[in-house]
């Protein structure tokens, strides 16, 4: 063991750890800005301009517009990731070079126009996944979060779905997990808990991304990392993520 | 929503489910409740309903509907369902509309009636969804609403000009003009907003979708009043209601779509219970367009609504969710159903949202969890794996990661609605910059408690300048007292050498102790990984809050026989150092004429209070008996 060996901030270890788990799935780590065209943070995704759906996340406006004259927002999801990754797919599907199934994963920092608290931060991480191929059911959805629940926690873990609203997925989706076993965490076992948004990506979204819904269908999901962070280690208050203070990183 | 429990048992004959099973039931089949709580002799269910369904649901009646579908008991009555004729018609009031966010306008013309306070039931219904009670007639145009959906407004004909009649017209307001709300507020508005007027006078008596102007106000000495229920345009009432920061709960409707076919149901509904209740007479009614909604047959096929959801139901299962559940018409035709949603679902378009239907009501447990098959990995992520590679190398070395704020109080890059003035920009290579200084600045007066004299930090993140956005990493090596170049440069050095090998460009400390490198260049020009590097799982943490007191050092040095390991010495210490003893670190170890010095240095810190040198000696003392109970020498 190297005895001044240095800390991974807890974020980037979980980041570390999620990767692991979907890479072996074969899911493919995606990014995109952080900076984002209203096109693509909310259009593509069927977020209609002056639609109440809007009103769902709080934005950040930057003080400027891009080339085409579009608003610039400090993304409010990954989102824009699925839409991005399903282009350049089907970008490179022309060419030949790839062909279905898209699975993808895309964890990246969030921002949200919100008051902060102890569970809550202007800026954090989202985990968002993507699944797309004939025949991609909400059981697929289900299988694959049972099985990153379980590698990521550890335990046995049950998935609940509930319905929900989000625009870019019909049928939406609220997900609660609950880990059981002799090995699940002490502060999380036996107890439901609200973890995330999924759903089948709607067929609108699909089509902006130069797919065929009548052939495609899939599943997309996003979870917020910090949340999950706490969850695993117990941290107590999101804020400590953000405020550089080496007495928590060096815990890690 | 606020949702009374006592309005809903209203449409069904049995006792319905008490208002935890309710609870539970809306929550696993429509929305999540929020919340409950007994007010008076009633329940109010928090519903949270959502954009998709609040074209419809936020009413008592599209409440009861759904539960209707959920539970498979029918209503006992559907003021929907119901054939609503406006008889008679009046000529003595003549509505024109001459603008296209007015769809449909229907009116009611009541006289002689009694304006007093509500019966009881009526109070107590808006109280126990939070709502004031006004007069009888206002709020039975409140209960309306919030039974059916449908926003309604009243007026006082007797405040109307009457030349031939009264005249209503429905215009877009002049840029300037002005209107008073029933609430006393004076509102300027633009060509984008739409007006009630008093068609003889041109007077605003109303903002249209949004709120009743004081002008024409239903008071003690009302007699007379027309009734309004029409129907205005989502996208212009959401504009308006924006723009003049005036959100009601008959704005927050329209902007929500409710459909135009409700207008009559409303005003149907409405006028029977203000004659019950205030007395008077019906004049008659209006209406600008009774074209009927109507609605296009959605299209689903049994095997799209089995792969979607991933289960397995068969025609007959679904045709009984359709039609005996939600009680809509329906036709089958080998594979695919075709339902014909009711009027007041707009929402209900593509086979997604039946779908979404089916699959809520039948029940998203019967969903079983298909397990994925592994497939290769297509595609490795460089930006990601370069960035992995960087935190191994640094963490090796001795740096810790941190993640630092995007917002800056000043910056090259503003937010147009920043959240505080001091976070209006976004950071900058300067800003991240700044936030290390920050950072080092923060971190080394604690240097003792991670075990180190100097503390050294990277952070890996985006930067936003006027030309975009970059990642960039920003490292730091910083002392007790800043950088010191002499003992600080050694590691600084090091970083640089890795750094140099691993991105292959050339690395240098801007000064204080820094370097910054524009990971986004940097990478460009690596090649392109074929796997990611495996790193073993890493071990469970369990986070540790960590004590807000200020922290003491202490060092002993003692000799000890030339057997004496590292960790025999530290163990005599941690077990005699106490519970305060945060860390133990050996900081000196030489052998010289058949012994061996340790130097150690113990850093005591209290999650209670601040240590005075009293409790920090007292407890040295315990330390250095036990090293010399053992035959050591403290020195």
């Amino acid at each position: 063991m190297n005895p001044r060996k240095g800390h991974l901030h807890p974020l980037s270890r979980i980041i570390r750890d999620i990767n692991a788990v979907f890479s072996e799935l074969g899911f493919v780590f995606a990014d995109g800005p952080e900076m984002e065209s209203t096109h693509y943070n909310f259009d593509l995704l069927n977020v209609p301009k002056d639609h109440p759906s809007r009103d769902m996340q709080d934005t950040f406006y930057v003080e400027r517009a891009d080339l085409e004259g579009e608003d610039i927002v400090m993304r409010t999801h990954t989102s824009p990731v699925q839409v991005r990754y399903m282009k350049h797919f089907m970008e490179e599907k022309a060419r030949g070079s790839v062909d279905f199934p898209i699975r993808v994963i895309a964890p990246g920092k969030v921002f949200r126009n919100e008051a902060t608290d102890a569970t809550h931060e202007a800026q954090f991480y989202q985990l968002e996944g993507l699944m797309v191929d004939k025949s991609i059911s909400l059981g697929h959805l289900k299988g694959t979060l049972e099985y990153f629940f379980k590698h990521l926690f550890g335990g046995s873990v049950e998935v609940r779905l509930r319905p929900s609203f989000f625009p870019f997925v019909e049928p939406g989706l609220e997900v609660d997990m609950r880990l059981t076993g002799d090995s699940a965490p002490l502060k999380l076992k036996d107890r439901w808990i609200e973890i995330m948004g999924a759903g089948m990506v709607h067929p609108n979204v699909l089509r902006n991304a130069g797919i065929d819904p009548e052939i495609f269908q899939g599943f997309a999901f996003g979870m917020g990392i910090d949340r999950l962070a706490v969850m695993k280690y117990g941290v107590d208050d999101v804020r400590l993520f953000y405020n550089g203070d080496l007495r928590v990183v060096s815990q890690f | 929503m606020k949702v009374s429990y006592n309005e809903l048992k209203k449409y069904f004959d049995e006792n319905l489910l008490a208002p935890e099973a309710l609870a539970e039931v809306l929550t696993f089949h429509a929305w999540e409740v929020e919340g409950q709580e007994k007010v008076g002799g009633d329940t109010v269910l928090d519903v949270k309903v959502l954009p998709d369904k609040s074209a419809w649901a936020l009413s008592h009646r599209g409440i009861a509907k759904d539960i209707s579908a959920i539970i498979h008991w029918p209503l006992t009555h559907d003021p929907l369902r119901e054939q609503r004729v406006l008889e008679p018609i009046t000529h003595e009031v003549v509505v024109s509309v001459t603008t296209p966010t007015c769809t449909r306008y229907n009116a009611a013309l009541i006289k002689g009636i009694k304006v007093g306070p509500s019966p009881q039931w009526l109070i107590d219904f808006l109280t126990s969804i939070g709502q004031r009670s006004i007069n009888n007639v206002v709020d039975i145009t409140n209960y309306v609403m919030f039974g059916l959906g449908q926003p309604l407004h009243a007026f006082d004909a007797g405040k109307l000009s009457h030349t031939d009649g009264y005249k209503i017209t429905v215009r877009a307001a002049r840029n300037g003009e002005k209107i008073t709300t029933l609430t006393g507020e004076a509102y300027s508005l633009t060509t984008n907003d739409t007006l009630i007027v008093d068609g003889d006078t041109d007077t605003p008596v109303g903002i249209a979708g949004i709120k009743g102007g004081k002008i024409a106000e239903v008071d003690a000495n009302t007699v007379d009043i027309i009734v309004e229920s029409a129907h205005f345009d989502a996208l212009a009432t959401r504009k308006s209601s924006q723009r003049l920061r005036l959100r009601t709960d008959a704005s927050t409707r329209y902007e929500n779509g409710v459909s135009r076919g409700l207008t009559t149901n409303g005003i149907t509904e409405a006028v029977p219970l203000i004659i019950q209740e205030c007395g008077g007479v019906l004049v008659g009614y209006v209406d600008t367009n009774p074209t009927p909604v109507t609605r296009a047959q959605v299209a689903v096929s049994l095997s799209k609504i089995n792969s979607v959801l991933g289960v397995a139901l068969g025609m007959h299962d679904v045709e009984t969710i359709i039609k005996n559940w939600f009680g809509y018409q329906c036709n089958i035709d080998g594979d695919i159903i075709s339902v014909l949603p009711p009027f007041e679902r707009p929402d209900l378009v593509i086979a997604e949202d039946m779908i979404e239907e089916i699959g809520r009501v039948y029940g998203l447990e019967h969903i079983v969890s298909v397990p994925i098959e592994p497939i290769p990995l297509r595609e490795i992520n460089k930006r990601f794996y370069y960035a992995e590679a960087l935190r191994d190398a640094l963490t090796e070395i001795g740096f810790s990661e941190v993640f630092t704020s995007s917002f800056r109080d000043f910056d090259e890059v503003k937010l147009a609605n920043a959240l505080a003035s001091d976070k209006g920009y976004l950071r900058s290579e300067k800003g991240i910059i700044e936030n290390m200084k920050d950072v080092l600045a923060k971190n080394a007066p604690n240097s003792d408690l991670f075990g180190t004299d100097q503390v050294c930090v990277f952070e890996l993140g985006k930067v936003f300048e006027v030309e975009g956005e970059r990642d960039v990493l920003v490292l730091g090596v910083w002392s007790k007292q800043g950088y010191v170049a002499k003992k600080d440069k050694k590691i600084l050095d090091e970083a640089v050498s890795v750094l140099d090998s691993l991105l292959g460009v050339g690395v240098n400390e801007i000064g204080d102790g820094i370097i910054v490198i524009d990971v986004t260049t940097a990478v460009e020009s690596l090649p392109q990984p074929t796997a990611y590097t495996h790193h073993e799982k890493t071990p469970d943490v369990m986070y540790r809050p960590f004590s807000i007191y200020p922290y003491s050092t202490r060092d002993i040095a003692f000799w000890a026989s030339v057997d004496t390991t590292a960790e025999e010495a530290e163990k005599i210490i941690r077990e005699n150092a106490g519970a305060l003893a945060q860390r133990i670190d050996m900081f000196d170890r030489f052998e010289k004429e058949g012994r061996v010095s340790y130097g150690f240095r113990i850093v005591f810190q209290s999650y209670e209070k601040t240590l005075t040198a009293s409790d920090s000696d007292a407890m040295m003392q315990a330390v250095s008996s036990a090293v010399s109970a053992r035959g050591f020498e403290v020195r």
